[in-house]
């Protein structure tokens, strides 16, 4: 197996007012290729902070560790790669969806690969796309919903738009943020199945939790204390 | 790609744009509405000036210019001149048939004008001002059925260019206000009124006749004795200025020569003395006009005009003074005239309407920046509202240039609805403002009055209906819809017509309803501009917004 990510003795600490509170201390963590790893821990424990970190949503402190894509360094990308390493190596799920509201199911599900084409490529390649979203929402039981919008849906839907949103581009890695936090139990479970299928496809998966019984899905887990992977 | 669908989606699910774009439409209307206005004010003074006085004027004083058809003559050999036409102006006294008690007789102090009609409509469409003839196609499609100017019987022209009736009798056209019995109607037209004390009290047709009272002035400035004369009215004129519609009497140039003395006279010695003892006729004195109005050939600017007069007056002179037969009244003669383009002649009118149009220009343009802060505030209020949207953006892979593009397209779709809209609106107001006006200047219709008070009716229905389900919202916007309902209907009730255009105190008696379509653009550009600005600085800080912050935004 070959390493994916890695992330060594990464720091991240947030000014709250006047004072500052450190997140992550010196917290390493290492992903392979087709891995589904489960971060365990408590709220505040530092373990969405670590996966906006891997994902590039946000950078460590200045005297932080590496984080290694490949044999990339997170820290050195320049706004144009990062920008490229959100839309392309990795795919976001998050607790709240976080879908756009005035978007319908398959734009929403779209909309990373839409933010990669010109308006050329979009005219070219615009059929396309719509059949390969329309394959993929359907994959994900929403072959009945691609004119609706996020309100118009249950939860465990609007999480299921968000998956599909994270794989139109096949990223490398999926980075999920308890994404079965705000759903019941069975609705979750469905979800789980949904990302254990892509899993099985050969997605690698990072999954940030801190119920137990989900982490138990995956097929190594780490635990996140005090900002601290241990 | 995802900009432009974003973009268009934001403005259109939301009430926010739609309020912003309305403040941009209403500002841009606003600006155009003015200055549209007051431009078509300016060009209206100009225009109506110019066709009453020609592209140049020469003039001198109330003695008049000597040989001044020799003068027309040489103005119309120069290439720079098509007609040139001379004209008396000097100030007299009307009397008109009737007045304001049985037995009065309305009194007027006049600017006389004596006229050659042929001539002058050559320089100055005469013919186009008179008010009593038959309208062209054109003319006919605007008017009223009950508009007297469509029935042949009111149909003066020949008289009006002849300044005789049809019994011979000299006549003279008078400006349309001049009758305080000629009230303007609301659509600009004017009514035949029912008699006054068994007088129609509008001219036409010319049952009886005015007297015009002309002084004349000698040489030295002494008054001569008063004439009086008896004219038919043979036609009324419409310039369009109010000023010269309330003052100015057309008359035949012969008679008004006549009567100040301007007229052809024997020249007498006053050292020599015929067999009988009276002086001898030693010459002629020719008849004298006191301005000359002149035409300019196509394509010659009245500054060109009026230097080759001046320099054909010299030259005229000069040939006056050396000829034997015209020297004795030539010597007399001035060396130069007062020659004036039309622009330089209303100078005092035109003057004070530039200086207000470019103040209200100037004064208006902060509607600009009222537009720009008003989309400033909508768009901060937007990015706000869309902060986590942003991060999601972000987290997709959107760059800050991508999301500084969101809504900046945003901005400029916002000013590009609202100009195009602005446009629209003036467009519509401009073009019916005399209509407006006119709407304003009459009581409100019944059925009008009928309607606001059966909705004012179903405003409170739902208010108490609002209150009974005890609804805040409800209770709050119909009472609004109450109050402001309720004083429509009261302000029509009561509205019983007033003209904000009042002609007596405007020049004309038409509000210029022509949309000056430079503004508009100018404006247009000025809306969509403003509204990228005032979209920039909210965009600018959205690109900036971190993600995680924007994600975790509640």
């Amino acid at each position: 197996m070959t390493t994916l990510l890695n992330a060594s003795n990464v720091r991240k600490t947030y000014r709250l007012g006047r004072v500052d509170v450190p997140v992550l201390r010196d917290a390493s963590i290492s992903i392979e290729e087709g891995e589904w790893v489960a971060i365990l821990g408590s709220s505040g424990s530092g373990k969405s902070t670590l996966l906006h970190l891997l994902g590039g949503l946000d950078r460590g402190d200045s005297n932080s560790g590496p984080i290694q894509f490949g044999d990339e360094d997170l820290r050195k990308f320049s706004p144009r790669r990062e920008n490229h390493y959100r839309n392309r190596d990795v795919g976001f799920v998050f607790q709240f969806y976080h879908l756009l509201p005035e978007l319908n199911v398959l734009e929403n599900a779209m909309l990373p690969a839409l933010v990669g084409l010109s308006r050329l490529r979009w005219h070219r390649e615009k059929s396309a796309l719509r059949a390969r979203t329309t394959e993929l929402l359907t994959t994900c039981g929403l072959a009945h919903r691609l004119t609706h919008r996020p309100s118009e849906l249950s939860g465990g839907e609007r999480q299921r738009v968000a998956i599909a949103r994270a794989l139109i581009n096949h990223p490398r890695i999926l980075l999920a943020d308890e994404p079965t936090g705000n759903l019941d139990a069975e609705t979750g479970r469905g979800i789980l199945d949904l990302l254990a299928e892509r899993h099985a496809a050969g997605l690698t998966l990072v999954m940030v939790t801190h119920d137990a019984t989900i982490a138990a899905r995956a097929q190594r887990q780490v635990r996140i204390v005090d900002g601290r992977v241990v | 790609m995802y900009a432009p669908l974003l973009a268009n989606r934001y403005l259109t699910s939301r009430i926010i744009p739609m309020i912003a774009a309305t403040a941009v439409a209403l500002c841009v209307a606003l600006v155009i509405i003015v200055v549209s206005v007051m431009t078509g004010f300016l060009d209206m003074v100009r225009t109506s000036g110019k066709t009453l006085i020609g592209d140049v004027v020469a003039t001198h004083d109330v003695t008049g210019i000597s040989y001044y058809q020799e003068f027309i003559r040489a103005i119309e050999a120069l290439p720079e001149a098509v007609a040139a036409s001379p004209i008396i102006e000097t100030f007299g006294l009307l009397q008109m048939p009737y007045g304001p008690g049985a037995g009065a007789r309305q009194l007027e102090t006049v600017q006389v004008w004596g006229i050659e009609p042929e001539s002058l409509d050559r320089v100055a469409n005469y013919r186009d001002k008179l008010y009593w003839r038959a309208p062209d196609a054109a003319l006919a499609a605007t008017l009223l059925p009950t508009d007297p100017r469509l029935d042949p019987a009111f149909d003066r022209l020949a008289q009006g260019m002849s300044l005789t009736n049809l019994s011979g009798e000299a006549g003279v056209v008078l400006g349309i206000e001049i009758s305080a019995f000629n009230e303007r109607q609301p659509d600009g037209s004017y009514q035949l009124e029912t008699p006054v004390n068994d007088i129609l009290p509008v001219f036409m047709p010319d049952t009886s006749g005015v007297t015009l009272t002309l002084v004349p002035v000698s040489d030295r400035g002494s008054l001569g004795g008063e004439k009086k004369r008896r004219f038919a009215v043979v036609n009324e004129f419409q310039s369009g200025v109010y000023q010269i519609d309330a003052q100015r009497v057309l008359a035949p140039l012969n008679i008004v020569q006549e009567m100040l003395r301007l007229d052809p006279a024997p020249i007498v010695s006053t050292t020599e003395f015929e067999a009988n003892g009276r002086p001898k006729v030693i010459g002629e004195s020719p008849a004298r006009a006191t301005t000359i109005v002149i035409r300019a050939a196509e394509g010659v600017t009245p500054q060109a005009l009026a230097k080759a007069v001046r320099e054909a007056y010299a030259t005229l002179v000069d040939r006056l003074r050396n000829d034997p037969a015209t020297a004795t009244v030539a010597f007399t003669m001035p060396n130069q005239l007062s020659v004036m383009t039309w622009e330089e002649r209303l100078a005092d009118l035109i003057g004070p309407v530039e200086k207000e149009r470019e103040l209200m220009r100037t004064l208006f343009s902060i509607v600009y920046i009222v537009s720009a802060a008003l989309v400033l505030a909508i768009f901060w209020a937007i990015v706000q509202e869309k902060t986590r949207d942003i991060g999601i953006l972000r987290a997709v892979g959107a760059s800050r240039a991508g999301i500084l593009w969101i809504f900046l397209r945003y901005g400029l779709l916002i000013g590009l609805v609202g100009s195009i809209a602005g446009v629209a609106l003036a467009w519509i107001i401009v073009a019916r403002l005399n209509e407006i006006h006119g709407a304003l200047g009459s009581p409100a219709p019944l059925w009008l009055r009928i309607i606001v008070c059966v909705a004012v009716a179903a405003s409170v229905f739902m208010l108490v209906r609002g209150a009974m389900r005890a609804s805040a919202l409800r209770v709050v916007l119909w009472t609004f819809a109450t109050l402001a309902l309720s004083v429509i209907a009261i302000a029509l009730v009561l509205h019983q017509g007033f003209m904000v255009w009042d002609p007596s105190v405007y020049y004309f008696s038409r509000i210029p309803s022509q949309l000056d379509w430079v503004t508009a653009s100018t404006t247009m550009v000025g809306g969509i501009l403003f509204s990228v600005v005032g979209a920039a600085i909210p965009a600018a800080y959205a690109a900036d917004t971190d993600p995680v912050q924007s994600l975790r935004f509640e």
